[in-house]
């Protein structure tokens, strides 16, 4: 799905990983473009964890390659994904529990080169402060409610400067009103030209935010395309209702 | 070759790979149900020893009751630890368990040890022995001692096996081990069931240290060959896996006393079998770092 | 005041270089071992309490350290400083490959592996005694050639101090918030950019490099060493002084380092019983007070001079109103 008018910030071609005998991703080919804000969604047990987990450098594939950009990163480490521009999320929060809000801010601020204590927490301040966090620098991460956890995480991923960012589960077991503030930002982030992709089981707020909607079954895309085309799609439905 | 000597310590391998994996069984154990290294497992296994051996030389009793009695205490001196030390491993409150397992286990070593040299004396002891006299096979001749330790000690092992596999409270215990939250569910008290399990380790550990005392005697420090060893076995046999721990305490056992045997200089010999298991584990993580079995912590949902 | 407790400590070191003559020998011998052991503490809370390795084997990179400088000292007669230099270089360099072998470990597989380690180098150093002398005892050249400590006082007073600046400037630095990030969620920190593997070996390095360090001081001070410098014992001494004092930071590690060694001496009446004391505080503090029993002191003392400054009623409000509470309970 090339649109010469858009560039492909990242490319997965024909990945491919097993555990133990069974294919979680299965030949699968997935282009982010830039401006993008995909839904990526399936039943589960369909490989999206795993495929973010390979397009971020967490996970390896055993055969098939990444691209970022024209760089080719097939099995390099995360940190090197998160280098070059690719912010993520987790199912469950991963915080730096024991480190202030700000702390876990500064860490990804003070990875990139020629950072300094004085730019990394400016910018985080900033970021903190779009996340209504700000009074809550000092505090330590684990002392968060669930819901200022998760912006908390977006928070850190945004420190990258990130040309695109992996959603993973965002809306999961998050409080409606809270759930609102999140679709808010990643609106406003979306607006102000990042690239996202939203992994998700809550489908209505799938719907509200994707421009595009890519569909996994038991490890392989069987739909991509806008969300109305890809609603109607025979597959698809056969794919859930199979389930 | 002189095949004789190779027979005996062959013999001496099965016999010292009977006591790996009684305690090895029971490191296992206590990391399938409490999710920790229990660093303090020799010194449980030289408290069995010494509390058989005054069992004997203070109360009076006879060889085999001693073993029972030993047994008994240590189990409940186990259900004394859990409760008092280890009931933060379940709090959702405590942080890092990890470290604190460590920690914890690995002070109560050094309290247990050296309370142990003080109120036991660093002299070695000798209890007397279960079965006095030697039995012979052909050439062979292996003391009855010996062959107590393997038969006693495959009984235990098997016993624990039919009660981890054919009575509730042992499919209770297989059930937290895999989850205290369904087990709860289920209505399976798991704060019991980890008392239980620490102390069903512990008392493994210390019948392992009194069914050896006879043959090699008692030292306060006598507890951190087997604790080390017992690592090497449950990370070569799985962490987790009963049935794999026994095998491989097993063959650690043979594989030293073999390893001995073809060891040219022997002097060396004796020192460096010490070694033996320490070395072999120190490959298997380096190729396997979550252990021959064990499945690679991978946290992917 | 600001940076009043700099100053405090900063006084209580010069007030020790300067009334060194009217310690009695035997206290600054105590002295002494007290910095070897802060030195040990400090590092091994760099790699546990800092970066969340918790290595067992601490004490065997004391020992390589030691050993190594020991023996080239002897073989090739170089000059002391130099062999000690070596002993440390060496050992770094051993810590990296240390470092580098456990990448994929955590936890108390970690733990394991370093202990199985250091049992192999004590062995190995025990048995091998035709090089090494074993538990007879290798004689060192000594450091200083004098009957007076002093020299030797005022060496470990550098050393620590020089130590402790290292591993404060690692640990105020980014480095040390990479090192933190790496032990709350290494995954997380991967992903934030942190080159865990690097960290992790480099950690590693250093902390064995101020082992080697306090090693091969106490090989040449003492003039004897045997491969119990290696031991199991030893290394849980390290663990009940850095854990008592405080495993978070390093402050703590040292103050509970040195006070352990003091109280070991004072103490010395009771023989074997001191161990078991220190082993009950240890369980104690490990039960009850997890941080330390130094930490609140430490965190107190951080902030003599401050003035308080009331916490606005604004940020109180936001942070009730923000549902701070643990995860899970709250506004989600």
């Amino acid at each position: 799905m090339t649109d010469p008018s858009r560039p492909a910030i990242i490319r997965g071609v024909q990945i491919r990983k097993h555990f133990g005998g069974i294919a979680a991703t299965d030949g699968v080919d997935f282009d982010v473009l830039e401006g993008d804000l995909v839904g990526l969604i399936g039943p589960n047990g369909s490989g999206k964890t795993t495929l973010i987990n390979i397009l971020t450098g967490h996970l390896a594939a055993e055969s098939g390659d990444v691209f970022l950009r024209d760089r080719r990163m097939t099995a390099r480490p995360p940190h090197e994904f998160a280098a070059h521009g690719v912010g993520r999320t987790f199912q469950l929060t991963q915080l730096f529990g024991r480190m202030t809000v700000l702390e876990n801010m500064l860490v990804p601020g003070l990875t990139r080169p020629h950072s300094t204590w004085a730019s990394a927490t400016e910018q985080a301040r900033r970021h903190l402060a779009f996340l209504n966090l700000e009074h809550l620098s000092g505090l330590e991460a684990k002392n968060l409610s669930g819901g200022q956890q998760k912006l908390l995480e977006l928070g850190r991923a945004l420190m990258l400067d990130p040309a695109v960012l992996f959603l993973d589960e965002p809306f999961a077991g998050v409080h409606p009103k809270l759930r609102e503030e999140l679709i808010k930002r990643i609106l406003q982030l979306h607006e102000s030209g990042r690239t996202f992709v939203v992994v998700d089981h809550d489908m209505e707020s799938i719907l509200r935010i994707a421009g595009r909607l890519v569909v996994m079954a038991r490890g392989r895309k069987i739909a991509d395309g806008p969300p109305a085309a890809v609603r109607e799609d025979q597959t698809v439905l056969a794919a859930y209702s199979g389930f | 070759m002189d095949y004789s000597y190779l027979a005996i310590q062959a013999t001496n391998g099965a016999v010292i790979g009977v006591i790996y994996a009684l305690v090895a069984v029971g490191v296992t154990l206590i990391f399938s149900i409490l999710k920790i290294v229990n660093f303090a497992h020799g010194d449980l296994y030289m408290l069995g020893g010494y509390t058989a051996y005054y069992l004997i030389t203070l109360a009076g009793f006879p060889p085999l009751g001693a073993l029972v009695g030993s047994m008994a205490a240590v189990f409940a001196f186990g259900i004394l630890i859990e409760r008092t030390m280890l009931t933060p491993l379940y709090s959702p409150r405590t942080e890092r368990k990890d470290e604190y397992g460590i920690i914890v286990t690995f002070g109560l070593a050094f309290f247990l040890r050296n309370t142990a040299l003080i109120v036991f004396g660093p002299f070695a002891l000798k209890p007397p022995s279960f079965a006095p006299g030697v039995l012979r096979i052909g050439a062979l001749a292996v003391t009855n001692d010996r062959v107590f330790v393997a038969v006693v000690g495959t009984l235990l092992i098997l016993a624990l096996l039919y009660f981890m596999n054919r009575t509730i409270w042992g499919q209770a215990l297989d059930a937290v081990s895999q989850s205290r939250d369904s087990a709860a569910i289920v209505g399976i008290n798991a704060g019991r069931f980890n008392s239980l399990a620490y102390a069903v380790g512990a008392a493994l550990a210390a019948a392992a240290g009194a069914l050896i005392a006879p043959i090699f005697s008692l030292s306060p420090d006598m507890g951190i060959l087997p604790n080390i060893n017992s690592y090497v076995i449950v990370i070569l046999g799985g962490m987790g896996s009963v049935g794999g721990s026994i095998a491989a305490g097993f063959l650690l056992g043979e594989a030293q006393a073999l390893f001995t045997a073809f060891l040219p200089d022997p002097t060396r010999a004796l020192s460096y079998s010490n070694a033996f298991g320490v070395l072999v584990l120190m490959i298997v993580l380096m190729v396997r770092p979550t252990g021959l079995f064990g499945r690679r912590h991978v946290r992917m949902e | 005041m600001r940076g009043l407790p700099t100053y405090l400590l900063a006084s209580l070191v010069l007030a020790g270089l300067v009334y060194a003559h009217g310690f009695n020998s035997y206290w600054m011998h105590v002295t002494i071992i007290a910095m070897f052991y802060a030195i040990l503490a400090a590092s091994w809370t760099l790699l546990s309490g800092y970066a969340g390795l918790y290595s067992l084997g601490h004490m065997a990179f004391a020992s390589i350290g030691a050993y190594t400088s020991a023996l080239l000292i002897q073989w090739t007669g170089m000059p002391t400083i130099l062999g000690m230099a070596s002993g440390v270089v060496f050992c770094t360099v051993v810590g990296a490959w240390i470092g580098w072998v456990c990448l994929r470990m955590t936890g108390p597989y970690l733990a394991i592996f370093t202990l199985a380690f250091s049992e192999i180098v004590r062995i190995v150093f025990s048995t091998e005694d035709e090089v090494t002398q074993g538990m007879a005892g290798l004689h060192t050249v000594f450091l200083f050639h004098t009957d007076s400590r002093i020299p030797y006082f005022y060496t470990a007073i550098g050393l620590l101090v020089f130590s402790l600046a290292v591993m404060g400037f690692i640990v105020h630095s980014r480095w040390g918030l990479f090192l933190r990030s790496i032990r709350e969620e290494e995954q997380a920190a991967a992903a934030s950019g942190v080159r865990v593997a690097y960290f992790r070996i480099l950690v590693f390095a250093v902390a064995s490099g101020f082992a080697a360090l306090a090693g091969v001081f106490y090989g040449h001070y003492l003039g004897i060493l045997t491969p119990s410098l290696g031991s199991l014992d030893l290394m849980i001494i390290v663990v009940v002084m850095a854990v008592i004092g405080g495993m978070e930071r390093i402050p703590t590690a040292v103050g509970g380092a040195i006070g352990i060694e003091f109280l070991q001496e004072y103490l010395r009446a009771y023989g074997e019983w001191r161990l078991v004391i220190f082993g009950l505080v240890l369980l104690f503090t490990m039960r009850f007070a997890r941080n330390g029993l130094l930490t609140p002191l430490w965190l107190q003392f951080v902030r003599l001079g401050e003035v308080r400054r009331p916490v606005s009623a604004a940020a109180q409000a936001a942070a009730a109103a923000g549902e701070v509470g643990p995860q899970g309970s709250g506004g989600s």
